[in-house]
């Protein structure tokens, strides 16, 4: 039965509901790497540029990059925290985003900050990249925490 | 070399955060009647050769094809038509679609049709479907959301230059007071009957005290969602001289754009592309663009200042609409339009010369802050609001003199999407 919601003007509910089939392409390796431990990014040898996220074609020469391993250390390049969001993480409220500048990437990279004290986060504080050990194949299977 | 073009006409509806008495086309019907026959022009509906039609999201509406209905709605079948869409750019790219339609020739007369319904999914789904709009593999999964996006653009601006909070509430008082003057104005209850009832003036302790979204915006840092239309009609020289008295000529157009996920964008020192007033020793040690600035906004006004032959922006502009999506995003594009150089954006709106009654009013009309953002109409509004600003004509459509520039000859509309991924800049002139 429709549902409806105001009758002047004529106003009726409709839910929406689909699973996308989502392939990773070649940056697959990104995230079947994760399950042994190891963060994977690609490099452009030609034109000496890192990428994390992986490219599996670079942007500059357009020839195909290479599989790298990268350490995850890094620094806090900016900071958020999060007061609000889209429908699917009010549940996670309030929560920390980051852009870390990493040891041997040459992009910043956008990802979670997980900490116990939110307030003393800062800009230039020292992080390292953590893996989730229940991976759900997605790009929040890693994320930020501070590190000495 | 392309023919010269002018806007003749525009329309408006009123905003509103949910204008659930019509729907998207009836509301593109709203805004087509004002700009046929609430201009002073010499113009038959019949006299329009074809559309562009501009609007952002199939999802809000769970309608593909949208520009069809719009088309049949408004009686211009079999005539061409095109859709355009590119973000919270839209509308922009949508004028500067419908000016390269009319220069070439292949149109005399261009109606452009600016729209957006946001209302029809409650406003947690709306940001979701706008964070749609960056990488989905990478950005949006970790909980990406457009407002959290700004802010750490937002935060590392404040630590590159020292911006602050107050400057950006400085933004938002402007834009939303301004909007106090303007009718068709969202935050407007005493003028707009489907404004919002919390609305009206607002001071920079409101915004500072407003609870925050994402540090260090708060909730009246950032822009509205809106349901509304807006209608621009173009014509060539030869036909705009026959239309109307008061041509409002297109004199220059850039569009620029860069990486989808920020943080891929270059850190390069020293590589801010120059304008032709700026000294390459004011930004030696920056890295540009970095996630600081926006390079595409940067490009664009390149382009429209050498097309519109522009040396020096804030000495011969002399009002500009812009896309306030959020007061930060505000101050850094008054750097990437060279009206100030990067780094001093919030000097500029504290010491008032984007006010209304400055140098260089901004957002006379209120903007995305105080009048509306309802996406593919956006861009759209802020060339009909040139167009009239340049008439003259600001007062009669907005019911209020207040928010007309006087004497305002030659005026800028910047329109942005994504976290600076397309970026157009248009120069119109009487």
């Amino acid at each position: 039965m429709t549902e409806v919601y105001s009758i002047d003007p004529l106003i009726i509910k409709t839910p929406y509901e689909i699973t996308y089939k989502h392939s990773y392409g070649k940056t697959s390796k990104f995230f079947t790497s994760l399950s042994s431990g190891k963060l994977m990014t690609t490099r452009c040898e030609h034109c000496k540029v890192t990428f994390l996220p992986p490219r599996a074609d670079c942007p500059n020469c357009l020839g195909e990059t290479k599989w790298i391993e990268i350490s995850g250390k890094g620094t806090i390049h900016t900071v958020t925290t999060l007061y609000f969001s889209g429908e699917r993480f009010l549940k996670d409220l309030p929560f920390q985003l980051v852009y870390v500048d990493l040891e041997g990437v040459d992009t910043l990279f956008l990802t979670r900050l997980k900490t116990k004290d939110m307030k003393k986060v800062e800009v230039g504080m020292k992080i390292k990249l953590r893996i989730s050990k229940e991976l759900e194949w997605r790009s929040s299977d890693v994320w930020a925490e501070p590190y000495e | 070399m392309p023919k010269k073009v002018a806007a003749v006409a525009g329309g408006l509806t009123y905003f509103s955060k949910a204008r659930k008495d019509k729907t998207q086309e009836e509301l593109a019907a709203e805004a087509a009647r004002m700009a046929l026959f609430e201009n002073d022009i010499n113009l038959a509906k019949d006299d329009i050769d074809g559309t562009i039609v501009s609007y952002f999201s199939d999802h809000f509406e769970d309608q593909l094809l949208f520009g069809s209905i719009i088309q049949d709605y408004l009686g211009f079948n079999p005539k061409p038509s095109v859709r355009i869409e590119g973000g919270g750019a839209t509308g922009g790219l949508a004028v500067r679609d419908a000016y390269a339609h009319v220069a070439s020739g292949l149109l005399d007369v261009a109606m452009v049709i600016g729209f957006e319904k946001m209302s029809e999914v409650n406003t947690a789904k709306g940001n979701e479907f706008i964070a749609l709009a960056s990488d989905t593999d990478w950005d949006f999964p970790i909980g990406g959301f457009y407002s959290g996006y700004y802010a750490l653009m937002a935060r590392r601006h404040m630590e590159e230059f020292g911006t602050t909070e107050e400057q950006m509430a400085m933004v938002a008082v402007k834009n939303r007071n301004n909007a106090q003057h303007n009718k068709f104005a969202q935050t407007n209850p005493k003028m707009n009957p489907f404004a919002m009832k919390d609305g009206g003036k607002i001071t920079v302790d409101d915004v500072l005290k407003s609870p925050y979204v994402s540090y260090p915006l708060k909730r009246l840092d950032i822009c509205l969602m809106s349901d509304g239309a807006a209608v621009l009609i173009l014509a060539s020289e030869e036909k705009a001289k026959k239309i109307t008295d008061t041509p409002i000529w297109i004199t220059g157009t850039g569009a620029g754009t860069d990486a989808m996920r920020a943080g891929d964008r270059p850190r390069t020192v020293a590589g801010v592309p120059m304008l032709p007033h700026e000294k390459k020793e004011w930004y030696k040690k920056l890295e540009y663009p970095g996630v600081h600035s926006f390079r595409a906004g940067r490009e664009s006004a390149r382009q429209a200042y050498k097309m519109a032959n522009i040396t020096n922006p804030l000495k011969q502009l002399d009002v500009i609409e812009l896309h306030d999506a959020y007061t930060s995003s505000e101050i850094q594009t008054y750097e990437d339009l060279g009206l100030t150089r990067y780094g001093q954006g919030g000097k500029l709106v504290e010491e008032g010369v984007t006010a209304i009654d400055g140098d260089l009013p901004v957002n006379p009309s209120g903007g995305l802050i105080g009048a509306m953002h309802a996406v593919g109409g956006t861009g759209v509004m802020q060339a009909v609001e040139m167009l009239w600003q340049l008439q003259g004509v600001s007062g009669k459509f907005h019911g209020s003199d207040k928010t007309q520039v006087k004497n305002a000859e030659r005026g800028l509309i910047h329109s942005h999407a994504g976290t600076g991924t397309y970026v157009t800049a248009t120069v119109m002139e009487r």
